[in-house]
């Protein structure tokens, strides 16, 4: 029932992402002062191809729903995303999870344990009694 | 009676196992151990640095459960004079699932709050030349092994060139110094990340144009072009040889009205690079929209006749420029 849903929904939001993002990838020539902005000149001097300009665009989105899934504050996720380049939203949607979040020297704490319990456990050391 | 574990003995392949992995670990660690050396200092550093320093103005905002991120950006942002408190950026650059933050929100919050982040070179010489400058630097630590990590991020604010020692405001901790080679060995970790977070017109002590382009125009995308106008001029009185800063240059003044001063911009930037067709096609914009036709002719013809993506948008204004006389 729910698979059949699906592939009615699916081709549908594709076509709609797509078509909406076109627009944006396709007229980098034409920004409203009519000057070439710096930010065009610089991917055109890089020839950074249509494609990854679309997954650019889409990676905010995705990005969006991330910083959700991860906790943050709903109001807050627009102005986060925002504030992102290009290149780190385009980071951040693709590998969020792998990305080191810098936390603290509180955690020192708990590996230090985890290390001392392997080596209790390999009879190196005699930290923990429930280890014997 | 003392419960004697019996399977060490009844087990003899299992403990010669075991007594292998103990010794492949007593290995691993002798191995890392001895991997750690002291970074050496280029020459010039050591002759051009002082033998101290510390910027005692840097505050300290000690970190509360596992904020290091929101703490550290605390710090650098007041030393820039922007007056945030940790629990304003605590929602702006927090994970709180991953109960940390990550690399390019932390570059992306500084955006945020007026300040340009720059990344700065992975060595110890650049992050010395930083202090030195009087930027306290945001650098990545990993405290622990690779296999068992503790990202952290600390600020970097003073060393002992005698000593060989960093200080840095780290965690709970204002002023720890750690030995040059301690630090250097966690900061490797991280691919030795590092950023400044400075206002627009100052630059960086020791990254080239391109880098500090990159990060400019990052920030131009955030905070606006009249925003990034100072940081456009700091960047050409550093390298006045950058025809693309030329050009950004004359955007940034074009978009805070200054029509004169863009289009002396543009011309810096073809003198430059002759070559550099979109310069040419905003020159002659600009011109076209002054009303000035015969040097606006003159500039779309050059922008025209090179070929690649400005070539149609060239030819397009000089079409409008005909229909227009």
């Amino acid at each position: 029932m729910m698979k059949k849903l699906y592939r009615y929904l699916s081709p549908l939001l594709i076509a709609a992402l797509v078509l909406g993002s076109l627009p944006v990838a396709a007229a980098p020539a034409s920004s409203g002062s009519g000057l070439i902005t710096t930010q065009e000149a610089l991917n055109a001097e890089r020839s950074q191809g249509d494609r990854e300009r679309i997954h650019e665009i889409l990676a905010r989105d995705e990005v969006q729903e991330q910083l959700v899934a991860q906790g943050v504050d709903p109001t807050e996720v627009e102005a986060r995303v925002a504030a992102l380049s290009d290149a780190e939203a385009a980071q951040m949607a693709d590998q969020l999870e792998q990305l080191p979040a810098g936390a603290s020297v509180v955690g020192a704490l708990f590996a230090v344990f985890v290390i001392l319990l392997v080596t209790d456990i390999l009879g190196l050391t005699n930290v923990y009694p429930f280890t014997r | 009676m003392t419960p004697c574990p019996s399977r060490h003995f009844t087990k003899t392949t299992f403990w010669n196992a075991r007594l292998a992995g103990v010794l492949a670990l007593a290995l691993v660690m002798l191995i890392m151990a001895g991997c750690a050396s002291t970074p050496q200092l280029a020459e010039t550093t050591k002759r051009e640095l002082p033998r101290q320093t510390l910027l005692e103005q840097t505050p300290f905002h000690g970190q509360r459960d596992y904020q290091c991120g929101p703490a550290s950006l605390a710090m650098v942002l007041n030393a820039s004079d922007v007056p945030v408190e940790v629990d304003t950026l605590i929602p702006q650059v927090f994970l709180p699932e991953r109960e940390g933050s990550v690399q390019p929100e932390m570059l992306a919050t500084v955006r945020r709050h007026g300040r340009i982040p720059f990344m700065i070179k992975g060595n110890l010489d650049a992050l010395l030349t930083e202090i030195d400058a009087g930027h306290p630097t945001v650098v990545m630590q990993n405290l622990s092994l690779p296999a068992w990590p503790i990202w952290h991020y600390a600020v970097a604010i003073g060393f002992d060139l005698d000593e060989e020692t960093l200080i840095l405001h780290s965690g709970m901790e204002p002023e720890r110094i750690e030995s040059f080679k301690r630090f250097d060995a966690t900061w490797a970790r991280s691919d030795r990340w590092a950023f400044v977070a400075l206002p627009p017109g100052t630059l960086p002590a020791t990254t080239d144009a391109e880098a500090a382009m990159d990060a400019i125009v990052d920030f131009e995308r955030v905070q606006g072009e009249q925003a990034a106008l100072l940081a456009w001029e700091a960047l050409i009185d550093r390298h006045p040889e950058h025809a693309m800063g030329h050009f950004a240059l004359g955007n940034a003044r074009y978009a805070t009205g200054d029509r004169q001063g863009a289009i002396a911009a543009f011309e810096g930037a073809v003198a430059q690079d002759p070559d550099l067709a979109v310069a040419w096609l905003n020159l002659g914009l600009l011109q076209q929209e002054m009303g000035n036709v015969d040097q606006a002719r003159e500039a779309l013809q050059l922008a025209a006749a090179h070929p690649g993506a400005w070539q149609n948008p060239a030819r397009q204004a000089l079409d409008g420029l005909k229909s227009g006389d």
